[in-house]
């Protein structure tokens, strides 16, 4: 039991490393897609004791969006945009390697410095969560596409979900469905956006984007 | 109607005139619905504010919507700038001087987002539950969103991805602070309803992780912060503000930074019950303050273009209510009315932006000379507003920045206060080298326009947020000093001090 | 005290050419070929023994030294390695850096002699060999040392025996263990031993110059280095039985040696050599997942 979260939380740390060495977006929106379905197994597993009809449904929904949804939303944008492969990114994939390694340490210096209530033995729940958030955020400022940075968009909200699965558990279901259907509408948001951004530019190169300065 | 009843019909009403708008085939019928929307939600909104004043607060929904005098001050401050917004939208979408008028299409995308929005700041304003006023808060960022690129360009669309990415990751550090806020309560025991429930956390706040709560503030100042455009993750916004069509611009300076500032302002009591009382979170809010006061008052001078000069005053007004947030005691009195000032004032300035743009075909101000002559109304609108936004006397946002430099005075923070003038000074000579050519200089030679005339709307327009920012420069109303003051009491907390000091402080 | 670690050493100089022959044997298999006979690799280190060698002139010493000092080292590497679940021959606390270190002179002297026959085509091998070294070395360095601090021993006699259940940290050095050993065995998909003429192989460019018996004992180094890594991964992936002779404990780790000359042949026929610019991703995955796992354990 513990052993397995331990490995969940392994695999999500894997697909952090493995979504910052990719450069085909459809191979990084796929890393993605099973981080969602790793977060709902997760759900389950930590809230196994107290299992509810309640808990079921929302790691369901959970998996559903994040698993399913998204991705789909994404991978047709990229269809639509024409988009492959990320092209020099900012920071190059060794790079990007190196520092999920430094990402790493931080996060675990953290996840000791906070003084947060969680169940002995899911001491890796935290420094898993802070990692995937540092992923998602620097997804969005080294690499250009706009779907790219979506996509690490996603990694970072992934993080989040899953340090409030680990600390909080009990939230009111209102609010996490709320939080849900705004991830929802932001994926759909940033959709239509990047459709807009190919039609009018040709491309969805980020860094092309600046012509408002000042 | 009994005033829970009323929260739940306010909340309805824009999504229904939302919902009305996205459906009807001509321009000047959804902007007519669109009008008829904010003003019945206004007068509702009137009705639960005064009720709210007289009685104290209401909540609904076993405490997950709750209005107390804070969220009444800003429901008023809210409705104010939406009923002019959305009057001055009919004169801008459909007057006389539009080239490029609305489409069917545009006008449905136009209408819907803006109630929409007005739906998502309401619902912010009057959750009583911490985690749907950030559901809230993301809802009006992604509903705002396409009203920047109502009228597609190239430029807007750059402006709009901008503000997506930049504010939904903001927001995603809010979210993850509000997780912290929640988490930092575990000693509580709060069941899975209370958990995050404004009142409770504020009744127990004592009982709170200290760590974790600072933590939380960190997440939450900077999360709340991008949206607020707090310096340094103000950065989207004088794109946002230069490319959105105008009413838009005015409601994003007038309204929407206010509600991510709103929710700073809920955060603070209990962070700082949390952390004993100690002022920690006040100094943080304090810094970005100054920052954004500096960086704002630095870029004022270099602008070309009106809307964005605009935009920097935001970032520097901003600062400078975090500034008086961050002073506590008197200076969370003068940030809020300081609040209400700045609204009124930025709305009017965009207005006039807005409207000379499309009498001179730019915003660029090297290009808009002789405003005055051109467009006596409007030009009037422009110069005087800058005046008022630059702290020149008689207007209001004289009175609200001065009563900061005497909270400012009163805690001795001396370095805070020199910055903070130092900023202004520049400002100041920033703005006005902009605003004199703008109003007085001498139009292009080779073009001689005829005087743009003004309608009545036009000149209402105009005329009554100044008339407002010269009496309550000159004069403070006494219910709006009680709800000022009665809302300050709500940010500072148990330790705060009574009316009295206050009315003591505002008399000029 | 048993004889249990002279007979694993006496093992490692018999078996280790056998492994090339499994894998190749595996690949025919995979091509529908049926391929060289499992004991090729003895028969040709026999042919080349009993020849002579041919120098040129423009080489040094150094050049004759490279195949020896090469053997040497993977020798004393042999001997560090333990074996089923018994102690090596030679352990102390610290011999898992020897055992870098060793391999790192072997690597050392082949490419010193590489350089001595002053080709421009082997320079560029050894360039390359010495590149990925250096991303690989840190890899295995990390790796060997989160199994160092997860087992609380510096010395590999006590790391190796495997843990049961396997837990997640170890699983992850070993997997960067795996990345290393394809790369430092020069095996697809870093290089392709199949290969002479490339200009994108990087080992096998550096020995062209060697003939008869020289050759003969890289070719056996190579075996040997072969054996040793494998030997790692094996020992840190095979849990050991309890309770047993040690001869069944030798068994079961001789299988999982055949278990993994068959997994790399499968992954030969299955995969790509990456391209040469892609070689450092793929190490500096290997690091990633090393430093991953050393994060885990120091926590």
């Amino acid at each position: 039991m513990e052993n397995l979260v331990e490995a969940i939380l392994v695999g999500l740390l894997i697909s952090d490393m493995t979504v910052l060495a990719s450069s085909r977006v459809a191979g990084c929106i796929r890393v993605t897609a099973m981080q969602g379905l790793l977060l709902g197994v997760l759900t389950l597993l930590l809230q196994a004791e107290a299992m509810s009809l309640r808990v079921v449904l929302m790691a369901g929904i959970g998996m559903l969006l994040k698993g399913g949804v998204f991705p789909y939303l994404l991978a047709r944008a990229g269809k639509e945009a024409g988009v492959q492969r990320e092209v020099e990114p900012f920071v190059g994939y060794i790079g990007s390697v190196l520092l999920a390694v430094a990402m790493l340490v931080v996060a675990v210096w953290l996840g000791t410095r906070l003084p947060l209530q969680v169940h002995a033995g899911q001491t890796l729940v935290v420094p898993a969560a802070f990692m995937t958030m540092f992923t998602g955020l620097f997804l969005i400022v080294a690499r250009r596409k706009a779907l790219t940075q979506v996509v690490g968009f996603l990694v970072f909200e992934n993080g989040i979900y899953a340090f409030g699965v680990a600390t909080v558990g009990e939230v009111p279901a209102l609010v996490e469905l709320g939080v849900l259907l705004d991830a929802f509408v932001a994926v759909f948001v940033m959709g239509i956006a990047i459709y807009h951004i190919n039609r009018e530019f040709d491309h969805i190169d980020t860094d092309q984007l600046s012509s408002l300065k000042g | 109607m009994k005033t829970e009843t009323l929260l739940w019909v306010m909340l309805l009403i824009p999504i229904a005139a939302s919902l009305a708008c996205a459906a009807l085939p001509r321009p000047r019928a959804v902007l007519g619905v669109l009008c008829a929307g904010v003003f019945t939600a206004t007068a509702t909104g009137a009705v639960v504010i005064h009720d709210v004043l007289g009685t104290g607060p209401v909540s609904s929904a076993t405490g997950w919507l709750y209005v107390d005098a804070l969220s009444a001050f800003n429901l008023a401050v809210m409705f104010l700038i939406f009923c002019l917004s959305s009057a001055y939208s009919w004169v801008y979408f459909g007057g006389p001087a539009n080239d490029v008028p609305l489409t069917p299409r545009q006008a449905r995308v136009f209408g819907g987002l803006w109630c929409g929005a007005l739906a998502a700041m309401t619902l912010v304003l009057v959750s009583g539950n911490l985690g749907i006023m950030w559901v809230g808060i993301e809802a009006t960022t992604l509903l705002t969103a396409f009203l920047i690129c109502v009228q597609r360009s190239r430029a807007a669309l750059e402006a709009t991805w901008k503000y997506i990415l930049i504010c939904s990751v903001g927001v995603a550090f809010a979210f993850m602070g509000t997780l912290l806020a929640a988490a930092s309560a575990h000693q509580l025991q709060l069941s899975s309803h209370d958990t995050l429930l404004w009142t409770v956390l504020r009744d127990n706040a004592a009982g709170l992780d200290p760590v974790l709560m600072k933590a939380a503030f960190i997440f939450l100042l900077v999360g709340y912060g991008t949206k607020a455009g707090l310096a340094p993750m103000h950065t989207w916004l004088p794109d946002a503000y230069s490319q959105a069509p105008s009413p838009v611009s005015a409601l994003f300076s007038g309204f929407i930074v206010n509600t991510a500032l709103y929710c700073i302002m809920r955060y603070l009591p209990i962070t700082e019950a949390a952390t004993g009382g100690t002022g920690w979170c006040l100094s943080l809010l304090r810094l970005f303050g100054l920052v954004s006061i500096v960086v704002g008052a630095a870029f004022i001078a270099f602008q070309h273009d009106l809307k964005r000069f605009l935009a920097y005053c935001s970032v520097e007004h901003l600062g400078i209510i975090a500034l008086g947030l961050g002073l506590g005691g008197l200076g969370t009195f003068a940030a809020l009315f300081h609040t209400l000032n700045h609204s009124l004032c930025k709305t009017l300035s965009f207005f006039a932006a807005g409207r000379l743009g499309q009498v001179f075909g730019t915003h660029d101000m090297d290009k808009m000379r002789g405003a005055y002559r051109v467009a006596p109304a409007w030009g009037t609108a422009v110069f005087a507003s800058i005046l008022a936004l630059i702290g020149v006397a008689p207007f209001a946002l004289f009175m609200s920045e001065f009563l900061i430099v005497k909270a400012a005075l009163e805690r001795g923070a001396i370095a805070a206060l020199v910055i903070f003038l130092a900023g202004a000074c520049v400002a100041f000579v920033g703005s006005l080298g902009h605003a004199l050519p703008l109003a007085w200089g001498n139009p292009d030679g080779e073009t001689v326009r005829e005087p743009v005339r003004a309608t009545f709307l036009e000149a209402c327009l105009v005329f009554l947020p100044l008339a407002t920012l010269l009496c309550l420069g000159l004069w403070l109303p006494a219910p709006l000093e009680t709800i000022l003051c009665e809302a300050a009491d709500v940010i500072n907390g148990a330790a705060a001090p009574t009316l009295a000091h206050f009315s003591a402080g505002v008399a000029p | 005290m048993t004889s249990a670690p002279l007979v694993h050493l006496f093992l490692g100089l018999l078996l280790a050419p056998l492994l090339l022959g499994v894998i190749n044997r595996t690949k025919a298999f995979f091509a529908g070929r049926r391929g060289p006979p499992v004991l090729q690799l003895y028969w040709d280190l026999a042919k080349l023994l009993r020849k002579g060698a041919v120098y040129s002139q423009t080489t040094t010493w150094v050049f004759q030294a490279g195949p020896v000092v090469g053997l040497a080292a993977v020798l004393a590497a042999l001997a560090l390695i333990p074996f089923g679940g018994a102690a090596a021959p030679l352990h102390f606390n610290g011999d898992l850096l020897l055992l870098a270190y060793v391999l790192g002179l072997m690597r050392f002297f082949t490419v010193v002699a590489a350089l001595d026959t002053g080709s421009s085509f082997e320079g560029m091998g050894a360039s390359r060999e010495v590149q990925f070294a250096a991303l690989a070395e840190p890899a295995l360095l990390l790796a060997l040392a989160a199994a160092a601090r997860k087992a609380g021993s510096l010395s590999l006699s006590g790391i190796l025996p495997a843990a049961v259940p396997l837990s997640p940290e170890l699983a992850l050095a070993a997997g960067a263990l795996v990345i290393v050993f394809l790369c430092e065995n020069s095996r697809v998909p870093f290089d392709d031993p199949n290969t002479h003429l490339e200009l994108t192989m990087i080992h096998e460019v550096m020995v062209l110059d060697h003939s008869g018996p020289d050759l003969a004992l890289i070719l056996y180094s190579a075996a040997l280095k072969l054996w040793v890594l494998g030997a790692l991964i094996v020992g840190m992936l095979v849990p050991t039985v309890a309770g047993v002779p040690w001869v069944a404990n030798t068994v079961i780790g001789l299988a999982g040696m055949l278990l993994l000359a068959v997994v790399v042949g499968v992954v030969e026929s299955v995969t790509a050599r990456v391209r040469l610019v892609r070689v450092p991703h793929l190490l500096a995955a290997a690091g990633a997942l090393a430093a991953l796992a050393f994060v885990l354990v120091l926590r």
